[in-house]
């Protein structure tokens, strides 16, 4: 076959003569690629989840940051949940948790020109007690309004009731009663959202509101949200900078920290084993303490931290967070780890041929390096533990549902240690998926409903105790989320309760 | 010529109500989850059945699918269960960004593999084995895999171009060029490896049919004979190749759309189908299946164009 170079030439040249044009449309203003958030007065943060509409009873904690921009509460609570001035300018609390005298500040307005008085926190508490999923924290909260700027509330003693003044975000009355409220907030935080510039799912931004009592505390006039879901992204976009900070996790930590970027973490959560079957109903070995105790005692939890969380892990015997008022300080490790021991109490409680258990498992919740422990390690006492994979719309609800006696989870604790309580110890909180009851938690939480602060503390470690003792929990290790940022921005050591992640007002 | 096209696109909307309907019943029955998963975790029973009640999602499958074929005729598809964003809107945003990697790696995969396919057809030797290999590497390889080298080379190490994000063309021309080169290179490299190949073949045996030699007996110049008549020959199988590249191209936005953070279709089809948020997902599938037909029809016409004897009445 006769070869030309013509046509070949032509076909080379053209192709890389393409190549070349698109790479050069990348060759044009090349400083305006790295990073400019954060000049200018433009704080832009990334998030690994988007926002889930803006209604005031649907934000969540996590990752919050755009419910804080729009919205305001009565209180602000600082990291062990003392409440902090914000809507309410000065309060007093009853002695017996039983309710609050709040006095607003003057001169607040909703971004729709309505003021933000004592009508307003009025219809704050009843749509909360009325919609979204938590209306059970706000049933029973009755409000007067003797004047404009003065809102007392009354409940049945509820030791958490700060918590739950300080989640409640206020939004203008006209708004909620309009039905349209995952449309665009109206509240009176110190940001607006503006939507010109905001794509869902993708991209929020909003400018700061001048007249806001507090603008000191928010330093920058635009605060822009990214949503980025995938890790590797997200540690490019730090590196970048194209986005001042995000959350990440183990994974990427040493790539964070190589490339000069500050971390903050946050101890706010302990990996565990919740047993919640004590009285034995499902798995009836489970009613046995020993049964328990010796389940506490086959982890290696030093090898744990510094092997499976690479050494950002501390050990722990207990669920609650350093600095809370449950926290039993320096308290000592009753199960220490030995196996030839755990075996003998299993023998003892009749059990040296184990049983069976289910363990759920869900995907994306750090539990992958954890299950294959967890499966081992109580295997050497018999126990076969098969991993039961949930997924989809379903999955939480199914976890939560008490078909699985034996969850297993990294989970938050806060510095207002009564709420760990609330949710994981109390027969109605919502990990304690057995709900079984308990005369000794019962007659401690009856006390710590009315107790003041000193008392309070000595019951609920009273109650730390006992669970510890009871082993109704297998804590394995203290770890925590991982906040990294630009070296440039000023970030203050994070004041969130749940110990999550740097709060809005923590941008400095 | 015009009875083939109305036929098509008859069967066109056939296949779209039949993949709608497969989707539909796929998501159907998890109305209590979904509510549930709207509500989250510290719902009651009673709020959650009376969000299954205002979602609709308690009506019989056909009832609920007639409900949305009638919001489809009317331009009116529904409002996420979650974020209460009305979907039009929700796709309007993201639709732009996964047409422009499609549209885009379609066009230059076209270009780019006609002409690697004919120069390693007509030229052989050195060029064909280097694109042959070339071919293999680029199907092997993922490109998830070529969009994080990518990443770390133009973006990371050296900072040519924006690691993630989507500039809209109407805020900034150069910008949207900017940040949609890395996800398209990394598209690229995987269509045009099948592509190349394809017209590489059809290629090599135009060439050796004797019409060729004939035209070559003419005096005809060799350019001539390869880009008029050879490859209007050989267009066939090529062009099929690059319609069906549109599938493997949608499937590979997700991805990539994740590694870059572009605001897309696949994105939201991903995290909407995770959730069972049913209004949304409908309409990304609603969408997809439409590009999909468009591209196979504008296929089959420049098929038919291109080569008289792909013409069917």
């Amino acid at each position: 076959m006769r070869r030309t170079t013509r046509p070949a030439a032509t076909a080379v040249t053209m192709t890389t003569a393409l190549a070349a044009l698109v790479a050069l449309s990348g060759c044009t203003d090349a400083s305006s690629t790295s990073g400019n958030a954060g000049g200018k007065g433009t704080l832009t943060l990334g998030m690994t989840q988007d926002i889930q509409g803006w209604d005031p009873v649907n934000q969540p904690s996590y990752q919050g940051w755009g419910a804080a921009a729009v919205y305001e509460s009565p209180f602000r609570c600082d990291a062990l949940g003392k409440p902090q001035p914000a809507a309410a300018k000065t309060w007093t609390f009853k002695s017996d948790n039983t309710g609050v005298t709040m006095h607003l500040r003057p001169g607040m307005k909703f971004s729709d020109g309505t003021p933000v008085n004592s009508a307003a926190v009025k219809e704050a508490v009843k749509y909360a007690a009325t919609h979204g999923a938590s209306t059970a924290r706000f049933v029973g909260m009755q409000v007067s309004t003797p004047d404009d700027l003065t809102a007392v509330i009354s409940t049945k003693p509820n030791p958490l009731l700060t918590a739950r003044l300080c989640d409640l975000k206020l939004a203008s009355p006209k708004y909620l009663a309009s039905g349209n409220r995952n449309k665009a907030p109206v509240g009176s935080g110190p940001y607006t959202l503006d939507a010109s510039a905001t794509t869902g799912g993708s991209v929020y931004t909003f400018v700061k509101n001048d007249t806001y009592w507090d603008a000191k505390s928010f330093p920058y006039k635009k605060l822009v949200l990214k949503v980025i879901t995938s890790e590797t992204a997200t540690i490019n976009a730090l590196k970048t900078g194209q986005i001042d900070g995000s959350l990440i996790t183990q994974a990427t930590y040493s790539q964070a920290k190589s490339s000069g970027l500050k971390i903050q973490t946050q101890p706010s959560e302990v990996a565990r084993l919740l047993l919640t079957d004590h009285l034995g109903k499902k798995i009836p070995a489970l009613g046995n303490v020993d049964v328990r105790r010796a389940m506490n005692m086959v982890f290696d939890k030093d090898a744990m931290a510094k092997n499976l969380f690479r050494g950002l892990a501390t050990p722990t015997p207990q669920i609650f967070r350093p600095g809370s008022a449950a926290y039993v300080k320096d308290l000592k490790d009753p199960y220490p780890y030995d196996v030839e021991a755990a075996k003998a109490l299993m023998k003892k409680a009749g059990y040296a041929n184990g049983f069976s258990i289910e363990i759920p498992y869900l995907q994306g919740q750090n539990l992958d390096a954890l299950m294959p422990v967890v499966e081992q390690q109580l295997g050497l006492l018999n126990i076969k533990v098969k991993q039961v994979t949930l997924s989809g719309p379903n999955a939480i609800s199914e976890l939560l549902s008490g078909k699985y006696p034996i969850p297993m989870w990294v989970l938050g604790n806060y510095g207002e240690s009564r709420l760990d309580i609330a949710d994981y110890i109390l027969p109605d909180g919502i990990w304690n998926v057995m709900h079984q009851t308990d005369p000794t938690v019962a007659g401690l939480w009856k006390k710590v409903l009315t107790d003041n602060p000193q008392q309070s503390a000595k019951d609920q470690q009273a109650i730390n105790r006992y669970v510890v003792d009871q082993a109704w929990f297998v804590p394995m290790v203290s770890t925590g989320t991982i906040y990294a940022y630009n070296s440039k921005l000023k970030v203050r050591k994070s004041t969130d309760p749940s110990g999550l992640h740097p709060l809005l007002w923590d941008f400095q | 010529m015009l009875v083939s096209v109305v036929k098509k696109l008859v069967r066109s909307v056939g296949v779209l109500l039949v993949v709608s309907f497969a989707t539909f019943v796929l998501m159907y029955g998890n109305g209590p989850g979904i509510a549930r998963g709207v509500l989250g975790t510290r719902a009651s029973e009673a709020d959650v059945r009376a969000e299954v009640v205002r979602l609709g999602l308690d009506k019989p499958l056909l009832v609920q699918y007639g409900d949305w074929l009638k919001g489809v005729v009317t331009g009116n598809l529904g409002d996420s269960f979650f974020t209460g964003q009305s979907v039009t809107s929700a796709l309007s945003s993201r639709v732009p960004v996964t047409l422009t990697l499609i549209v885009l790696s379609l066009l230059l995969t076209a270009v780019a593999s006609v002409l690697l396919g004919v120069a390693a057809a007509v030229r052989g030797g050195w060029i064909d084995r280097v694109v042959q290999f070339l071919s293999v590497l680029g199907a092997a390889v993922p490109a998830f895999i070529i969009a994080i080298g990518l990443v770390f080379a133009f973006a990371v190490s050296v900072r040519l171009l924006p690691a993630t994000g989507y500039v809209s063309p109407d805020q900034s021309v150069s910008g949207w060029l900017k940040s949609v080169t890395l996800p398209v290179i990394a598209l690229l490299i995987g269509s045009i490896a099948n592509a190349a190949a394809q017209f590489r073949g059809a290629v090599l045996d135009t060439l050796s049919q004797d019409f060729v030699r004939t035209l070559r007996a003419r005096g005809i110049p060799e350019s001539r004979v390869v880009f008029r008549h050879v490859l209007r020959n050989a267009a066939g199988p090529g062009l099929t190749a690059l319609s069906l590249q549109t599938l493997g191209l949608i499937g590979g936005a997700v991805i990539i759309e994740q590694v870059f953070a572009l605001p897309g279709l696949g994105d939201l089809s991903n995290t909407s189908a995770q959730k069972g948020d049913v209004p949304l997902v409908m309409g990304c599938v609603l969408v997809t299946i439409v590009v999909v037909l468009v591209v196979n029809l504008l296929g089959d016409l420049v098929t038919a164009a291109v080569n008289p004897k792909a013409r069917t009445r």
